[in-house]
């Protein structure tokens, strides 16, 4: 046992930068893939077949194969096949987004599913179209039901990005990698940045507590 | 104002409604009272197409609604409807309850709406729980408030179904003097009902359901006092 936390200390404002990265590209894939999921959490409980079965054909798809494998199929495949030289950016928030929205998409189904059949009924009697009672009454509920899901979601996401460092996308996990191919030391840099993991996920539990409690305003 | 013709509703193989048919006129306040199951609400759920009929016709206005060119969110519009278990929006508060369906689907202005909201909790004596949520409310705030939301669209007909099974015994009341302010008021209403006392001295008209079948139909005192049908007589025992 030999631990030089001193060897690292010139690299840790490049591994530090490693923060946002991974935190920008794992912002846009939840964003795209919440987007993307709440549609299909809608296509799910569509009464037209098609796009029920386009949404479980989906789901199943993206929860049936690993991550890992649609990541290398979206970067190293899709050129190979259109000649577009896709960035390791664009690739990760591709493959994140598309898989988490399989994912998201039960999560909200059952939220929605989880919102009691009577608020539907009132919203009917009342004479509100589909479509608005769904945005103003349904998916308001639902989301309280989502919330906690959600979050584990996030935290899963974020944890799950450190493997973008297998296509060179120079994220925290990648730092950490290349400081210790730098140093001959790979046990301080990826001690650093599991530490930094596990302060990221702590906050992001945080802040979905302190959203969760918000919501709770109305109970 | 309602005519129902041959009304069928089958869930399934079970024969909900059989061949109902009556006629219910502007300003009228007709009771449906029977033993559980015997298809009360789901008639009443008919006539707002809550439930889809099997077979048979129901025209409201002139307006088949069975038939599919029929605009039912529009229809719906003008037919309140108030639920036994309140089903208010309970992430809005009080006000965003009665004026949410008037400003999105009417297209009524906000000011306007809440203007007309406030007047109606103010004749449910609830005007100093407008900005309050729906959980902190008790059962009969809770209905009075739903009565409240449903009136906000400024219906032509009001369902009523069991609005007051699920409160406590002590908030009947205030629930039942809101609706019979309501009938006096002239509007066309459709009460699911097991309150025997608001049937009989509210109702203009007695529809008796068993089974399914609308067995017997008539006037409250001679519904309470010489029932027709031996079923009917049978109910009234058990529950007078």
């Amino acid at each position: 046992m030999n631990l030089d936390f001193g060897q690292i200390t010139p690299y840790i404002p490049f591994m530090i930068e490693g923060i946002w990265v991974t935190l920008k590209f794992v912002f846009v894939s939840l964003i795209f893939g919440f987007a993307l999921g709440t549609i299909l959490a809608l296509f799910k409980i569509s009464h037209i077949k098609p796009l029920n079965w386009f949404a479980i054909f989906y789901t199943s798809i993206f929860r049936g194969t690993p991550l890992i494998l649609q990541l290398m199929i979206i970067y190293f495949a899709i050129p190979q096949l259109t000649g577009y030289d896709i960035s390791p950016f664009l690739s990760a928030i591709l493959a994140f987004g598309l898989n988490s929205a399989a994912y998201i998409s039960e999560i909200i189904r059952a939220g929605i599913q989880a919102v009691d059949k009577g608020q539907t009924e009132a919203a009917m009697a009342l004479g509100v179209p589909y479509q608005q009672m769904m945005k103003d009454i349904i998916l308001p509920q639902a989301m309280k039901n989502i919330l906690p899901a959600l979050m584990n979601e996030v935290i899963t996401l974020t944890k799950e990005s450190a493997l973008v460092s297998t296509i060179g996308y120079l994220d925290l996990m990648r730092r950490a990698q290349v400081v210790g191919a730098d140093i001959y030391r790979n046990f301080e840099p990826l001690l650093f940045v599991g530490f930094i993991y596990w302060l990221m996920v702590v906050g992001l539990s945080m802040i979905g507590r302190m959203i969760e409690r918000r919501l709770k305003v109305s109970d | 104002m309602i005519k129902v013709e041959k009304l069928n509703k089958k869930f399934g193989n079970n024969e909900v409604l059989r061949d109902i048919s009556t006629e219910i006129a502007k300003g009228e306040v007709v009771a449906i009272i029977g033993p559980s199951g015997s298809g009360k609400s789901t008639f009443l759920r008919c006539l707002n197409v809550l439930e889809t009929p099997t077979s048979g016709d129901i025209v409201i206005d002139g307006h088949h609604l069975t038939d599919p060119k029929t605009p039912i969110q529009q229809m719906r519009q003008q037919i309140g409807m108030v639920f036994q278990h309140f089903h208010l929006f309970p992430h809005l508060t009080v006000l965003d309850n009665l004026t949410y369906a008037p400003i999105k689907a009417k297209g009524v202005k906000k000011k306007v709406a809440e203007e007309k909201a406030r007047e109606l909790l103010k004749k449910v004596g609830l005007l100093n729980k407008e900005s309050a949520f729906p959980s902190s409310l008790s059962g009969g705030q809770k209905q009075r408030v739903a009565i409240a939301r449903a009136l906000a669209m400024e219906p032509e007909l009001m369902l009523f179904d069991e609005p007051t099974s699920a409160l406590d015994p002590e908030m009947v009341k205030e629930v039942l003097d809101v609706m019979k302010d309501l009938a006096h008021s002239g509007m066309t209403m459709v009460v699911v009902t097991h309150e025997m006392g608001f049937a009989r001295e509210v109702a203009d008209r007695i529809l008796f359901l068993d089974h399914g079948v609308l067995l017997e139909e008539g006037k409250p005192a001679d519904f309470f006092s010489q029932p027709k049908t031996a079923r009917a007589k049978d109910f009234l025992d058990k529950i007078l």
